[in-house]
């Protein structure tokens, strides 16, 4: 059974029966499996939700948007170049052709116990983790929820990065990070079942930002990341960061935004010990696993990395409009 | 339980008795396929719920029309609604790259995207990505020129993928070439397990830079040019006209008693055609995965619908996953005593001896020791040099052969059976086949044109193949039975971990002395064959060795590309490496001393020379993060033949037909032949035709143990000698040259010359068989089952250079360097092509590759090709490989095989290089982040 609504209206009144589809890179895998059953209701035809278009000073991403199409826009490559970086470097070139931005933030977690269709795990209706009590090596490192398996979207990281909101048919708009604030509960984000995912908000670009992504993996390639890190710098002509961004995935059951890390960061000359000290605060509050531990040294280095890639990235156009329009979020220039 | 007779035929248990009569086709017509067909959808109207809505688009500028359900898949509707089969379905969930296709010039995931999506779009796939005269494209005729295939599985995805990116690349930066960097890049998507990676690069690069913009020039592998148009066919992809579809039902449980089993309600579900038990209850099953009955319906999904309406009654028993639970005091037994220890399946490629259990223990075998008492005492005396020791553990690798595990089988109406099977022994199949359903063997026809992959794991009849035979008969249709991914990691093939603990001495005088136990766990399966390949290795040592066969309640292991190779050298080459560091030999030097052998001798100067060892750095030279080393290690093998196989030649002049009874699983033996046939002619290859795939050819061999070659290169010789002596007779008859004579290019006599191809335009089709023959003094052992052991050894010593990131805990091969002593090449391209491709796979062991189970129940963790790790493209640098001419002269054909020789050294070379580059000595597999930066800190 399908539909193809033409109308997010239409969609609405059956989107708590069905299960909603964008490009099914993920949905497809847990259908063709049974894992879910229900009818499908496409969103293909409903206009509108396939467009990058400015909006004001910043930006309105369609949630049908395919994360190719974004990673390759010219605009956001020139004025948002982390979640240009992130988009080009998440799955492979097949899987963004076809993935979108909204279902890529919406997606279920990779958690090899939950995708199988003969487990039972907390996620599933089941009574248990499995993977607490058996294999979790490429689990979270910041096991703080019930659900060990790592948040997969890439771009939630980088988009909590960004500063973005999520506008929403069928219930309230909300930044990423409150879309991510799922408390104790086993959900993957706080979208209410049937509710749709319409656009995402970025921000006014920075001035002159340099921005990094970076994953570690096993193999050179195409692999889920062990730890994935996004930073955005802004720097002054004495290379004091005026402004940071740092956000963390596969580590915990949701994106991270190290809020902590950025105020370590800003009005600090770039120098080695300062992004050694980032890296060292970013694994604060980690709670690894029995076989995570790993990952906490990834972290470090990872979010080191990242830093030492951002400032010798190519920073974006200078905008000459000032800084105190609040639009790039609590963090205000140097913090002396 | 379910008895007696139903309305359907059925047939029960692996006994082949059939109970009750009617093995009816009459009572199956209820197919959900027909139910779903005239399900008219029920109103058409936008948004509204229909069970499929139209598709319209372009496929291959061809415009189509259809009608689709929610949940048809592009690839999907490719394959079976528009019979493009060059997609393949190999993963099917976006991991491998092998079903992609072109969306509007863009490369996309076909196995995940919706059928829907495709409505007004244009799509391209191999099949219709020709641009030129020759009806290729300049990618296509690259992968042709530089052979960058094997067994063809992954290679529509690779071309097409490739393909968009030079469309691109060309729009764009004209014919400049690409970096690896930029190709990796393109094509990270793609996993190719044959590991044809460098020729990959080579052909990309090649094509951009406008080398194959022309058409025009042929390549080394014959059949290449089917394989990179997607023409070429594979089990899975045989559609039979009226074809069932089956999936068989495994047991969740690692270790139970099935007490009883009722599948009537299956039977009952609208569309089954029929049932096959392959497990009799009462019966025991022994790991998860065991099958215990097969299904047949319309569909795939029907079939998969009706294994749940099967009624099981399990009493669970306690089980053993690893060898510490299987050897601990009271561990339940996998094998208990009896009739059930003579059931385990042999993970090896010899004989299974007999020998003694323990529990979950068998063995020791200890033929291989010598020595043994002085091997004991070497070390204890304190008259010794240096001693070390270590427990080396190497992990489970699957096969994970692209294509999966596959059998279409029909029943003709007069008796006879015909079955497709993506086998690597069409011959003994067919035998197995015919022994097993009481047929002859000239009753069977076994087919397998295309095979992707095999690499050990089918090489026997297995329980999928079985079923479909099995439910072929009691259906009266043709039945399907593919494995889907999740199976194929489960229950298809398994190299079994091992625990090996070494103890190695150097003596004053420079004799070796090695201690070694291994303990082999292929689950439930034996044939642990770890330590004899040290015997094989440095025969005059002393040498105490013992290898022990520990079932637990884990699929059975199955033979893997070299079995017991690569953790006997991990263990003994590790070892060397650091007795000769502890002594400050050098290594080399010190396997010199032991040494008699000249194809180690030969590989051995080779390596000494080579200024990647030659100039390497002291040990631990670097010091920042990035650390690199160099490494190296030996290895050898076996040499294996069947004589007594056959090739048969029927030449004319409309041509030449070689054929066999032998398959190419990607290795080349197609082209091998066509060679062989076409140079000793001195005629055109294009003149040649190779038919082999099918059983009902003279007798040839199993694509397995490194053989194949050294079988068929001979054969195909011997026929061409006999075909040239009846050439001359027809010269000397026919022609009235009654004097002539042979030469190597064709007759002659005082007047006049006649080449073969002359002599063949003017010949009636003469049929010849030739034979491989014995080797000039006879083998090493004698022929059992066919498979003769050859008196030479192959030896191959390769260097490898690595960097290790010492924050994110990274092991890459940078570069390396394998010599190989084997004789004759008959094909160095192909010949290249086979030993990169076991370089990588034994490099994907070494870095990545981990089957991992739920350590509570036993069922498969690693069930996808997202966390079943293969090496990628990016992940290979250069492979230099050198063919060192020499030795073998007494091998009939002049040279051994390659296969399993160039899987043997990655482990241990690349080891020996993290040593080298940190100071830290790995004896586990894989190399994992974790464990790098864990051993690193220890
Ligand atoms: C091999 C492989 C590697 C991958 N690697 C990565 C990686 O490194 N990083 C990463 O982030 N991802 C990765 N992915 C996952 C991939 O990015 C996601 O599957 C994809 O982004 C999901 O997008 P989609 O449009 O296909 O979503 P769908 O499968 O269509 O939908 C996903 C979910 O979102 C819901 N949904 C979608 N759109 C909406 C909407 N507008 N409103 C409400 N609900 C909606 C669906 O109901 C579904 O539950 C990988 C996938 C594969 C197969
Ligand atoms: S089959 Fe589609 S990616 Fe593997
Ligand atoms: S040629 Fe690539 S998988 Fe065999």
């Amino acid at each position: 059974m399908i539909r193809l609504p033409t109308t997010i209206e239409a969609a609405l009144e059956h989107s708590t029966t069905h299960d909603v589809r964008a490009g099914g890179t993920d949905i497809q895998e847990r259908r063709n499996h049974g894992r879910r059953r229900r009818p499908v209701l496409d969103l293909r035809d409903i206009p509108g939700l396939d467009k990058i278009e400015r909006d004001g000073e910043g930006l309105k991403i369609g949630a049908r948007v395919r994360l190719a199409e974004l990673a390759e826009d010219p605009w956001v490559r020139e004025r948002y170049p982390a979640l240009a970086k992130g988009a080009a470097s998440l799955g492979n070139p097949q899987i963004r052709a076809v993935a979108t931005l909204g279902g890529n933030l919406l997606q279920a977690p990779r958690c090899a116990y939950y995708r199988d269709p003969e487990v039972q795990c907390l996620k599933s209706g089941g009574s248990e983790c499995w993977a607490r009590q058996g294999d979790h090596l490429w689990h979270v490192c910041f096991a703080t929820r019930p659900c060990i398996a790592p948040h997969a979207s890439t771009m939630g990281m980088v988009l909590a990065a960004y500063d973005a909101t999520v506008s929403v048919a069928g219930g309230a708009a909300r930044s990423v990070e409150e879309l991510y604030d799922i408390g104790d509960t086993l959900r993957d984000h706080t979208l209410d079942e049937g509710v749709l995912l319409t656009h995402i908000n970025l921000p006014r670009p920075w001035s002159a930002e340099q921005g990094a992504y970076m994953r570690a993996t096993s193999r050179a390639r195409a692999e889920w990341a062990l730890v994935e890190v996004v930073v955005r710098l802004r720097l002054d002509r004495w290379e004091s960061i005026v402004d940071a961004r740092v956000a963390v995935g596969a580590v915990a059951n949701t994106p991270l935004r190290l809020r902590e890390v950025e105020r370590l960061l800003i009005g600090n000359v770039v120098n080695e010990p300062l992004f050694v000290a980032a890296g060292e605060k970013a694994t604060e509050g980690a709670q690894p696993l029995e076989d995570t531990a790993y990952k906490v040294e990834l972290l470090r280095a990872s979010v080191f990395d990242a830093l030492n890639a951002a400032v010798v990235s190519p920073p974006s156009p200078l905008i000459d409009a000032p800084d105190e329009d609040g639009s790039e979020g609590e963090s205000k220039g140097p913090a002396k | 339980m379910s008895t007696g007779t139903t309305r359907r035929g059925f047939l029960r248990g692996t006994a082949l008795i059939t109970v009750g009569g009617g093995v009816a086709a009459s009572g199956c017509k209820t197919t959900a396929l027909e139910s779903e067909g005239t399900h008219a959808p029920a109103v058409e109207a936008e948004g509204t719920s229909v069970d499929t809505v139209p598709l319209e688009c372009e496929v291959n500028g061809q415009k189509e029309a259809l009608r689709v359900g929610g949940d048809r898949l592009a690839l999907d509707v490719l394959r079976d609604d528009l019979e493009l089969r060059g997609a393949k379905r190999s993963c099917g969930h976006g991991a491998c790259g092998a079903c992609t296709v072109q969306v509007d010039g863009r490369p996309v995931v076909s196995c995940l995207m919706p059928a829907v999506a495709l409505h007004g779009r244009s799509v391209t796939t191999v099949e219709g990505l020709a641009k030129g005269s020759d009806g290729l494209h300049p990618v296509q005729r690259a992968f042709i020129g530089e052979d960058a295939l094997q067994c063809g599985f992954c290679t529509s995805g690779f071309v097409v993928e490739s393909a968009a990116f030079y469309d691109r690349w060309r729009k764009e930066k004209g014919t400049a070439v690409p970096s690896d960097e930029e190709i990796a890049e393109a094509l990270s998507g793609h996993l190719c397990r044959c590991g044809a990676y460098l020729s990959i690069y080579r052909a990309v690069a090649a094509a951009c830079r406008g080398d194959y913009d022309e058409p025009g020039g042929e390549g080394p592998r014959y059949e290449a040019r089917d394989k990179v148009t997607g023409a070429a066919q594979y089990t899975v992809d045989v559609a039979l006209p009226q074809m069932a579809h089956a999936k068989i039902l495994r047991s969740p449980y690692a270790a139970a008693e099935l007490r009883s089993l009722d599948w009537s309600a299956a039977l009952d579900v609208p569309g089954v055609l029929g049932v096959v038990e392959l497990l009799n209850a009462p019966a025991s099953v022994r790991y998860v995965g065991q099958e215990i009955l097969a299904i047949a319906a319309e569909t795939e999904e029907i079939a998969a619908r009706a294994l749940s309406a099967v009624e099981l009654d399990w009493r669970i028993k306690n089980h053993v996953l690893s060898i510490e639970a299987a050897t601990a005091e009271d561990a339940p037994v996998v094998f208990p005593r009896g009739e059930a220890r003579r059931s385990p399946a042999n993970h090896s490629e010899g004989p299974a001896l007999p020998m003694v259990w323990r529990g979950n223990v068998r063995g020791p075998g200890k033929l291989f020791s010598h020595r043994r008492g002085l091997a004991r005492w070497t070390g204890r005396d304190g008259n010794h040099k240096a001693e070390v020791q270590g427990r080396y553990r190497t992990q489970t690798q699957v096969h994970t052969c692209l294509e999966p595990h596959a059998c279409v089988a029909r029943w003709g109406t007069s008796g006879g059976l015909e079955v497709w099977m993506s086998t690597q022994a069409v011959r003994h199949m067919a035998e197995d086949l015919a022994e097993r359903f009481g047929l002859k063997v000239s009753e069977v026809e076994v087919h397998a044109d295309h095979i992707g992959g095999g690499f050990g794991s089918k090489a026997t009849l297995r329980p999928e193949a079985i079923a479909a035979v099995e439910l072929a008969r009691v259906t009266l249709r043709p039945v399907r039975l593919v494995l889907d991914r999740r199976e194929e990691m489960t229950v298809a093939g398994l190299r079994p971990q091992v625990r090996t603990d070494l103890r190695a001495a150097l003596g004053k005088a420079d004799d070796l002395a090695i201690k070694a136990r291994a303990y082999g766990d292929g689950g439930a399966a034996i044939g642990s064959a770890t330590t004899p390949l040290m015997r094989i290795m440095y025969p005059q040592s002393r040498l105490d060795l013992q290898d022990f066969d520990v079932t637990t309640n884990t699929p059975p292991g199955c033979p893997f590309r070299g079995p017991g190779g690569p953790s006997a050298f991990f263990a003994l080459e590790s070892s060397i490496d650091e007795l000769a560091h502890t002594t400050g030999d050098d290594p080399i030097e010190l396997r010199r001393r032991w040494n008699q052998n000249d194809a180690r001798r030969r590989v051995y100067d080779w390596a000494e020379a080579l200024p990647a060892w030659k100039d390497r750095s002291e040990p631990q030279h670097d010091r920042g993060r990035y650390r690199r080393g160099v490494g190296l290690s030996a290895a050898v093998w076996l040499y294996l033949t069947m004589p007594g196989s056959r090739v048969k030649l029927d030449a004319g002049p409309g041509g030449i037909v070689v054929s066999t009874a032998t398959q190419d699983i990607g290795t080349g033996t197609r082209s091998l032949l066509a060679d062989v046939v076409a140079s000793g002619l001195g005629i055109e290859r294009s003149r040649v035709t190779v038919e082999i795939g099918s059983s009902r050819a003279v007798h040839g061999p199993m694509s397995a143990g490194s053989r194949t070659a050294s079988t068929v290169g001979p054969a195909a010789e011997d026929a061409l000698r006999l075909l040239k002596e009846e050439l001359l007779e027809v010269a000397q008859t026919k022609l009235r040259m009654r004097r002539a004579w042979a030469v190597p290019e064709g007759v002659r006599d005082s007047v006049r010359f006649l080449s073969w191809a002359e002599l063949l335009d003017e010949s009636p089709v003469i049929t010849v068989v030739g034979k491989r023959r014995r080797d000039r003094g006879g083998f090493f052992a004698p022929p059992i089952d066919g498979l003769a052991v050859g008196r030479y050894l192959s030896a191959a010593v390769q260097v490898s250079q690595v960097e290790v990131d010492i924050l994110l805990g990274k092991v890459r091969v940078l570069q390396s360097w394998t010599g190989l002593s084997v004789g004759r090449i008959y094909n160095p391209l192909l010949a290249r092509s086979q030993v990169e491709g076991g370089l990588i796979q034994g490099m994907s062991y070494a870095l990545y590759e981990e089957r991992r189970l739920d350590p509570r129940r036993g069922f498969l963790v690693t069930a996808g090709l997202e966390d079943y790790r293969i090496a990628g493209i990016g992940d290979c640098g250069p492979i230099h490989v050198e063919f060192i001419p020499g030795g073998f002269e007494n091998v009939e054909g002049g040279g051994v095989g390659i296969g399993e020789l160039s899987t043997l050294t990655p482990l241990p070379t690349i080891a020996n290089a993290v040593w080298h580059a940190t100071g830290w000595r790995p004896r586990r597999m894989p190399l994992r982040p974790d464990r790098v930066l864990e051993g690193l800190n220890s």
